[in-house]
């Protein structure tokens, strides 16, 4: 309890100092320009507050859409990782053909993906879960190679079946490393529902999402940097989750003298 | 009864081959307690493998109970060199891992118990000092009730204390459970305190090349008679004449 205290306190400080750096680059940027180039976070908080309905319908809206994303690269990615990195036989017929698909960002296919889906909602996830399923694929397989041999022995020695084998030992040995892949792809993850919803988002409202609500608010400096904040604390709100989940999923790795090891 | 016939195990084919255990053959009769000893890398694990039938043997048969292995058995558990647990499981989970991927309901309280693991049920293995960790491994296959006991160095790695302690668990648990047990060690004194027959083995490829009967073996004194001193000075001496 009192760690998880000291780590909100430590948010709230980090936070403090974004604000202060922030103040200090607007206040700066104004003075030298003698104009209002960045918005200060007063002024931003205020138009976040006029446009709190539309901003929050925004906001909720990308939480969803990255989170069904997230769900849905976990469910395609894990699987698959874990059967190429654990099985040596796939792991060379398949390795290949991840890490070739691995590098091409989904940006760069934007047209195509727009000519094969159209602008609908589907489109959009497409982009972040491409994005999500390799860094989950590349995690999950990267681990399950590395698996201690004598862990799988102690349940074939059982009569485990296959599936047993997963279930015991190639899913919890793992999970840690995906969580922790998952929650660095987190950033990258924004970056692409950003790009899904301003690229992809030209039909919608404001209301939409995140991006298309910077994107609408264009001509606003204050509006749309408090949609950038709201990406910001989306990214955050994430992060946060998935830590959360891997402290609960993963108990093991944060106890005894060596952390687990 | 464990009946081994000419059992030829080699790793890998062709250029890269290794053969690690070559023509072995060795009876162990029910209720007996056999220790098997053998330089470092010999081929003692690969034998317990087979044993427990997770290897299949590369010629050769291997026999329980008069039926010829033909992959893992129930009435038979493994305890694996360094235990073997896996790090995400509790103590207890640990110890009725077994049980469960063969669907048993019982639970392992009463071993762990026994084993004077009572109140660790929760923690997890890195919390564990080696001795408590071999001992949930120990519990882990004595949870199965198994008509046989395959032990793959159970108190390599701990200080000479713990050893003795796990060893005199060891015939405790011999005496009372009344397994069929085939004890692997490079330890010398471990080999002769433990097993009513001594195997020795080759240095790899593993072969048997003299058996040492060790009537006196059975009770936690007789560590210190003169039969025991002269027991080690013997299976030293064997040792040494085929040594690496
Ligand atoms: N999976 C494997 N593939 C190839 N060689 C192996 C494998 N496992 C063990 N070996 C080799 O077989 C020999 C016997 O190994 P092992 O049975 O573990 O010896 P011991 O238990 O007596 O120390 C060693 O030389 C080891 O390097
Ligand atoms: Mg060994």
């Amino acid at each position: 309890m009192t760690r998880t205290l000291r780590l909100a306190f430590y948010y709230l400080v980090a936070m403090a100092a974004v604000i202060g750096l922030w103040w200090g680059a607007s206040w700066l940027l104004e003075t030298t320009r003698e104009r209002e180039i960045l918005p200060s976070p007063w002024v931003t908080f205020r138009a976040a507050v006029a446009n709190l309905g539309t901003l929050a319908s925004a906001f909720g809206s990308s939480a969803l859409r990255f989170l069904v994303a997230l769900a849905v690269a976990f469910l395609l990615g894990l699987p698959l990782g874990l059967v190429v990195g654990f099985e040596p036989k796939l792991d060379r017929y398949l390795s290949p053909l991840i890490y070739l698909l691995y590098p091409m960002p989904p940006v760069a296919l934007l047209l195509f993906l727009y000519l094969a889906f159209g602008l609908g909602e589907v489109v959009r996830l497409v982009v972040v879960v491409m994005a999500l399923f390799f860094q989950v694929v590349v995690a999950a397989q990267g681990a399950a190679k590395y698996i201690v041999p004598s862990h799988v022995t102690s349940v074939r020695s059982a009569g485990a079946t296959r599936w047993q084998i997963y279930r015991h030992v190639v899913l919890p040995a793992t999970l840690p490393s995906v969580l922790t892949a998952a929650r660095v792809s987190v950033g990258l993850g924004i970056t692409m529902l950003y790009i899904a919803e301003t690229k992809l988002g030209l039909l919608l409202g404001p209301g939409a999402g995140l991006g298309r609500f910077i994107e609408y608010y264009t001509f606003r400096g204050d509006i749309s940097l408090a949609g950038v904040v709201g990406l910001a604390l989306l990214g955050l709100l994430f992060y946060v989750v998935l830590e959360l989940l891997e402290r609960v999923l993963c108990r093991w790795k944060f106890v005894g003298a060596r952390g687990g090891a | 009864m464990i009946e081994v016939d000419g059992l030829t195990l080699i790793y890998g084919r062709g250029g890269t081959a290794v053969p690690a255990v070559a023509g072995l053959s060795m009876v162990v009769d029910s209720y007996e307690l056999v220790s098997v000893v053998g330089p470092s890398g010999c081929g003692k694990t690969t034998l317990l493998f087979a044993l427990d039938g997770l290897l299949a043997p590369t010629a050769g048969r291997i026999r329980m109970h008069g039926e010829e292995v033909r992959g893992v058995r129930r009435d038979v558990a493994l305890i694996l060199q360094d235990a073997g647990l896996l790090p995400w499981k509790t103590v207890r989970a640990n110890a009725e891992l077994s049980l469960r991927i063969q669907g048993r309901k019982e639970t392992a309280g009463k071993v762990l118990a026994e084993l004077g693991l009572a109140g660790f049920e929760k923690r997890y293995p890195s919390e564990l000092s080696e001795g408590m960790k071999r001992r949930v491994g120990i519990a882990r296959a004595l949870a199965l009730q198994p008509r046989v006991m395959l032990m793959d160095e159970p108190t390599a790695n701990l200080d000479s204390i713990t050893r003795e302690h796990i060893q005199n668990l060891i015939l405790g648990l011999w005496w009372e459970m009344g397994f069929t047990g085939v004890l692997v060690t490079h330890d010398m004194e471990e080999a002769v305190f433990l097993g009513k027959r001594i195997l020795v083995l080759s240095a790899r490829p593993a072969r048997v090349v003299e058996v040492i009967e060790n009537p006196g073996m059975g009770e936690p004194g007789y560590r210190g008679t003169p039969e025991f001193v002269s027991q080690v000075a013997h299976l030293r001496q064997v040792l040494g004449g085929n040594g690496p």
